[in-house]
């Protein structure tokens, strides 16, 4: 089997790897690169659990082929944390009482991230438009809605 | 679930792809936002020597205008498109579709040109290796029965893009280029009719952009789903209005979409072609709601579709 | 009881949150061990087919390949809950009984390798009929899955109270009604895993579960390994809701993998396995016949319903009983019959669920509203009339000690305006209410208790170690809650080691809602009985009598002068000098008839207490389509107390959306013995956009046996959701439903069927 040589940047870390060219991005992140805070809840496209934000935009990993990002710039919910703070989401993920189970949690924040970077100030039908890419089983999404909107408050 | 082995290539140019595509002698895909294509390769319904990313090729990711024509690069994502403000202002049937297609964080992966040339959907066909191993294979896995109709002689798999719909009806084309040159089809005509192959594309031929007419025109999309996101269309009607003339198209029942011309738009026009759209319209049993109530859809969405368009007109 | 609380009561950050937001939690898929190895289950392409061979042989030649097994590795024993329902083998070596079943796996250096050596597993099977409907099933003829259940009858509950008959004879208003529902699927976001590792004679097993305990217990039976050699260790789990509560087939396919191989193994299904061969929900066909009085009272009910089991008998006597019990813990019963039918089919395995019981429990309360109607009464006032009260027995004997079933209903309809609204729905618009009680807890012999071990170190810093489990409710933070109440240390000092066979001891699971009650409360008196050391000590070395002692913040103090005080740290220091170490343990055990059985027995006390909930669901309906849209949901839960208010709410959220709005959308949908939607896009879990505006109230009745009065924290909400909506429905159009969920197509139908009547 060939393989191919794939550099990106992930978090703070420039990393370059040799990679099956049908592996996918949610399977190079957790296997290779021990990043397994995205999720596989379907491998299909159907939940966002494995949401990574790819050069400003939300992807569902478990659908994007490594090499594909191949000179991008990629963020996990593990390189949120900026000097030992943690990002506005995951305080407020965590005070309003958004996570449950937690598996969801991870494609739920990077999913508002990407929002709230293209648009900082959402209404909360933007939000809930955002979000409704993303299926949770535990909260019923209310938590998660006021999560975004104090988050938004804050950044 | 992990996928099948396949090489990876990327095109910068149109015709470097299309050089790639003959290099594996039909045996590859092109590959855009990868949500249609990739779900398939992982059930195993497709399997690519490789896959022909054109992601790099420039001119597809392009929106322009000119000689009275919007012409849209078939890279252009879903979301960028919806929020590209000609679409909202001239096609409002295109805007309604776009914003009801999947979810926002798939329309921002998802282009309109893999939109369109997505395959058909069936509940009996959309499943993994194992599951369809364990039901028998269909027709339109080769095999010599229907799944859902019994005794049936062809595939009623449904073609479920929201926005190819809505396309038609402002009468757009698709410019496609490939091993044999360019040539420019009608978005009506590129359906075939036949379950195993739903696309009358020739091997290796792209889709380079889509056409519209720039025309300011009136219009709607209904589109019948359980969830108000991710859902695709269990039934699908836009309808574009321009001046006197009106075209419908009903999408999500079916292997193509139906189009319906009225001459003159007025409510026995409307009532006329809702009842037409209704008797034509044959959904089985192969998505989550009863055929009969997505026959009965047909009609109703049709004249809500009409409803909306004429008053937001005003 | 007590009411100047520290820190229960408070909407205080869950302890598990931080590593959940961080991605730092850790969930079984996400284990990795030196030389682990990846398995695969070659599952069964029928529905119902004899095993003639299994042949391993080429399948362990493909280079990669470590171990492969089937059911003739295994000891054949069979598992099931109860001594009366052991049919469950997990690998069986004499038939397969459903599509998607466990037959053979293999284990390998990577799931390629171990898929590409599944395809030359062979294995011969006779094809046998089969049957899908469990009214068929029962028919005389029909093809038997298993040769002990005669007509495939799996359980059969046989309740009655009174004199039905009579009553039903006397009564001044009677009404039958059928109602079915499609089963749901768990969906629970993470599909199931199991990481097996067996090494020097030991096997260790991570995989989310709702009851660590029970779990070893079943693999040291059918392993034939002695119960200090199986060792389930704590792991995060992405949900559960009843799906997990029972050992897995994957569970022995994992462990028999790395016996064989002598290497640590993971098994990972994928969403589709998750669906067809984990668990699945029951359907079921409820007849509800009901006679009342002419001032709305129930004189008698009458029920029959049939439960679709699926292939084995998993909980199956606990999932035939509960929906019934649910119900008569919330009304007065004086005369009535239950048969409740667990039938076998040739489908996937079926068992308990947080929202179980939906054609039964949403049937009778919307039948009960058309009832009252005739009698000119509402819904408020026969729910009231017919509600039990604290002190009363509900109809199989079990005492109701503390009932806020009344103030849910009075807050639920107060807050929506109800009864002005129900009266006079405007065109396709209408309300609906829905009661339902929950028994926190239930028999389980000598596992229904549970008990608690506590150490304060030297620096003042606690470590809790107990059985309980999280499984996503958060059951980790209110134990950390309830013990830094007690010993007035703040969460953040206190550790827990939970969920872990070796080190914890048993402990009821989270499923039968005992957690808070059973579970939290041996937490509370463990650390009351190490409070009472810390007390001891203090008291001597501030000179403050023990009574005035308080602890807070990490010191001891005199509630008089507060400025006499200590840290509890110093305290511990002293306790070690005089070599007697401040640590204590704690049991609880709920108030329970052991003599009660589910089949045999059904009457005594079921639980030590009971939870109460009232939902109020309003509806749009779209006259054309007949798509339903939800503007608002309101719902009450008697919780005795919230010991975090906020993580109640979040209970209470999610049943609305998996109960209520799952009324609407979910179901699993049959072609035979295929499962066309074992995914997460055709199987309708509510997304964001469908969810209505919700209102929670929070009822606290103060359970006299409650940790700090707390029962449990929102199920009734999952059984009582999807009646408020079913309610709603018959509010807006007159008519009952016939079926749940209530898609666009069968509300057509019911919009329909009144233009018909007219
Ligand atoms: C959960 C989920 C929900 C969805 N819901 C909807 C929905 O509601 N409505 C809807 O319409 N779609 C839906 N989709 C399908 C899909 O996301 C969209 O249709 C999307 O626009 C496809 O675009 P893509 O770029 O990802 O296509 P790709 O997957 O990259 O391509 C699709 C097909 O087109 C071919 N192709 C792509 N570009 C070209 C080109 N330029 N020339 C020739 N061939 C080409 C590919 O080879 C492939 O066969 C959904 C998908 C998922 C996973
Ligand atoms: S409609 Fe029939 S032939 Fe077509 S995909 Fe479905 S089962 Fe196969
Ligand atoms: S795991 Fe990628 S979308 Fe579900
Ligand atoms: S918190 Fe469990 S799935 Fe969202």
């Amino acid at each position: 089997m060939k393989t191919m040589k794939v550099t990106f940047q992930v978090n703070s870390d420039k990393v370059t790897l040799q990679v099956k060219p049908y592996e996918t991005l949610l399977e190079t992140l957790r296997e290779r690169l021990a990043l397994t805070g995205a999720k596989e809840a379907c491998g299909m496209g159907s939940c966002g659990a494995c949401t990574v934000v790819v050069d400003g935009i939300p992807m569902r990993s478990c659908l994007v082929l490594t090499p594909e990002v191949n000179g991008a710039v990629i963020t996990t919910v593990e390189g949120l944390k900026q000097d030992d703070r943690l990002h506005p989401l995951q305080e407020a993920f965590m005070e309003k009482g958004a996570v449950q189970c937690g598996f969801c949690t991870s494609g739920m924040i990077m999913t508002a991230k990407a929002l709230l970077d293209r648009n900082k100030k959402p209404t909360k039908k933007e939000i809930i438009t955002t979000i409704s890419s993303n299926i949770c089983r535990c909260t019923g999404y209310k938590k998660i809605v006021e999560a975004v909107e104090a988050a938004a408050k804050r950044t | 679930m992990v996928l099948p082995e396949f090489e990876y290539k990327k095109a910068n140019s149109i015709a470097e792809a299309v050089a790639l595509y003959k290099g594996y002698k039909g045996k590859a895909k092109y590959l855009a936002g990868g949500t249609d294509l990739v779900p398939l390769v992982k059930l195993r319904l497709s399997a690519p020597k490789a896959v022909i990313d054109l992601k790099g090729i420039k001119e597809l990711k392009t929106i322009s205008r000119g000689d009275g024509w919007l012409s849209i690069g078939a890279n252009v994502t879903l979301f960028d498109l919806k929020n590209d403000p000609a679409i909202k202002g001239y096609f409002p049937a295109l805007y309604e579709s776009l914003d009801a297609t999947s979810c926002e964080t798939l329309q921002m992966r998802g282009t309109i040109g893999g939109n369109i040339l997505q395959d058909t959907r069936c509940l009996e066909y959309n499943q993994s290796l194992q599951w369809r191993t364990a039901r028998g294979f269909c027709f339109k896995m080769g095999g010599k029965t229907c799944n859902v109709v019994q005794g049936a002689k062809a595939c009623f798999a449904n073609y479920c893009s929201d926005n190819a719909p809505a396309l038609i009806t402002l009468s757009a084309q698709a410019k496609l280029a490939g091993p044999k040159g360019a040539r420019t089809v009608k978005l009506e005509n590129l359906f075939t009719g036949d379950g195993k192959k739903p696309l009358a594309l020739e091997e290796g031929e792209m889709l380079v952009q889509i056409q519209i007419p720039l025309k300011k025109t009136k219009g709607a999309y209904e589109k019948l789903r359980i969830r108000d996101s991710m859902d695709y269309p269990l039934v699908g009607v836009a309808v574009s209005v321009a001046g006197t003339k009106a075209r419908a198209c009903i999408g999500g029942v079916g292997l193509v979409p139906r189009v319906y011309d009225l001459k003159n738009v007025n409510d026995a026009a409307v009532r006329e072609a809702a009842e037409k759209a209704y008797a034509e319209a044959k959904p089985v049993a192969n998505a989550t709601l009863t055929p009969a109530y997505r026959k009965k859809m047909v009609g109703v969405l049709l004249k809500r579709a009409f409803n909306k368009a004429l008053q937001e007109g005003k | 009881m007590k009411d100047d609380l520290n820190i229960v009561g408070k909407r205080v950050v869950r302890s598990d949150s931080l590593a959940k937001v961080t991605g730092q939690a850790r969930y079984t898929a996400d284990l990795k061990f030196p030389n682990m190895l990846v398995a695969k289950v070659l599952r069964s392409p029928y529905p119902h087919a004899k095993i003639v061979r299994i042949d391993l042989k080429r399948a362990l030649k493909v280079p990669g390949v470590k171990a492969a097994i089937s059911g003739f590795d295994g000891y054949g024993i069979k598992w099931g809950v109860f001594r009366y329902t052991q049919d469950h083998a997990m690998l069986h070596t004499d038939k397969v009984r459903y599509i998607g079943e466990d037959v053979a796996a293999v284990a390998a250096v990577d799931e390629e390798t171990a898929m590409e050596a599944l395809s030359y597993i062979k294995v011969d099977y006779e094809p046998l009929p089969a049957v899908y409907d469990p009214i068929e099933s029962m028919k005389d003829g029909a093809p038997q899955i298993h040769s002990e259940y005669k007509n495939n009858i799996n359980i059969h509950i046989h309740i009655d109270v009174g004199e039905v008959d009579r009553a039903m004879g006397k009564a001044f208003l009677v009404r039958e009604d059928t109602f079915k529902a499609a089963g749901e699927a768990y969906a629970m976001m993470e599909p199931y895993a199991v990481v097996a590792s067996y090494v020097n004679g030991y096997l260790d097993l991570w995989m989310p579960n709702a009851g660590p305990h029970v779990r070893a217990k079943a693999l040291s039976n059918m392993l034939k390994l002695p119960l200090n050699k199986v060792r389930i260790r704590h792991i995060n789990s992405g949900g559960a809701f009843g799906g997990r509560s029972e050992v897995a087939p994957g569970d022995l396919v994992a462990s028999l993998l790395s016996i064989k191989a002598g290497r640590p193994v993971k098994l990972v299904l994928s969403r589709e396995e998750n669906a067809t061969s984990s668990r699945q929900v029951h359907d079921m066909i409820a007849t509800v016949k009901t006679g009342m009085k002419k001032d709305g009272t129930i004189v008698a009910k009458d029920f029959k319903v049939i439960y679709d089991g699926g292939a084995y008998s998993s909980t199956g006597p606990i999932a035939t009983s509960i929906p019934f019990y649910v119900y008569e813990e919330c009304y007065r019963f004086p005369n009535v019959r239950y048969n409740g039918y667990r039938v076998f089919t040739n489908k996937g395995i079926r068992g308990m669920y947080g929202c179980h019981g939906r054609a039964f429990l949403a049937g009778n309360e919307a039948q009960m509203d058309i009832m009252a109607k005739q009698l000119g009464m509402d819904p408020v006032e026969v729910r009231l009339k017919n509600g039990l009260r604290s002190g009363e027995m509900t109809a199989t004997k079990s005492k109701i000690t503390s009932c806020g079933l009344k103030e849910t209903i009075i807050a639920a309809s107060e807050k929506t305006n109800f009864k002005k609204r129900w009266a006079k729905p405007s065109r396709l618009k209408g309300v609906g209410m829905g009661c339902v009680a929950i028994m926190c807890g239930f028999p389980m012999g000598f596992r229904s208790g549970s008990s608690c071990y506590v150490k304060i170190n030297d620096d003042g810093q606690v470590t809790i170690v107990t059985g309980l489990v999280d499984n996503g409710q958060g059951n980790e933070s209110m134990v950390i809650q309830v013990a830094s109440e007690v010993l007035g240390v703040p969460m953040g000092d206190i550790n827990l080691v939970n969920a872990d066979t070796e080190v914890t001891n048993l402990d009821p699971g989270a499923y039968s809602q005992a957690a808070a009650f059973v579970g939290a409360n041996a937490v509370r008196v463990a650390c009351e009985n190490a409070r009472k050391r810390i007390v001891a000590i203090a008291s001597e070395k501030l000179g403050v009598k023990e009574a005035e002692i308080g602890l807070k913040d990490g010191l001891a103090y005199s509630i008089k002068k507060p400025d006499k005080k200590m840290p509890i740290s110093w305290v511990v220091r002293e306790a070690f000098f005089r070599g007697e170490p401040i640590v204590a343990t704690g049991s609880f055990f709920p108030n329970i008839d052991f003599e009660r059985e589910w089949v045999s027995r059904p009457w005594g006390q079921m639980a030590g207490t009971f939870s109460f909930g009232t939902s109020v669901a309003e509806v749009n309906i779209d006259s054309e389509t007949g798509k339903i849209t939800m503007p608002r949901f309101t719902s009450a839960h008697d919780c005795g107390r919230a010991i975090n208010p906020m993580a109640v709410e979040g209970q209470m959220e999610g049943s609305i959306q998996q109960a209520g709005v799952a009324a609407i959308t979910e179901g699993n949908l049959w072609d035979k013995g295929h499962l066309l939607n074992p995914d997460l896009l055709e199987y309708k879990v509510p997304l964001a956009c469908d969810m209505p505006d919700m209102d929670t109230i929070i009822i606290s009745s103060r359970d006299p046996a409650g940790p700090f009065g707390a029962k449990e924290g929102g199920l009734t909400v999952r059984m009582n959701a999807y009646s408020a909506v079913a309610c709603a429905v018959a509010n807006a159009t007159g008519e009952l439903f016939s079926e749940l969920p209530l898609t666009p197509d069968r509300v057509m139908n019911i919009l329909e069927r009144k233009k018909g009547v007219k």
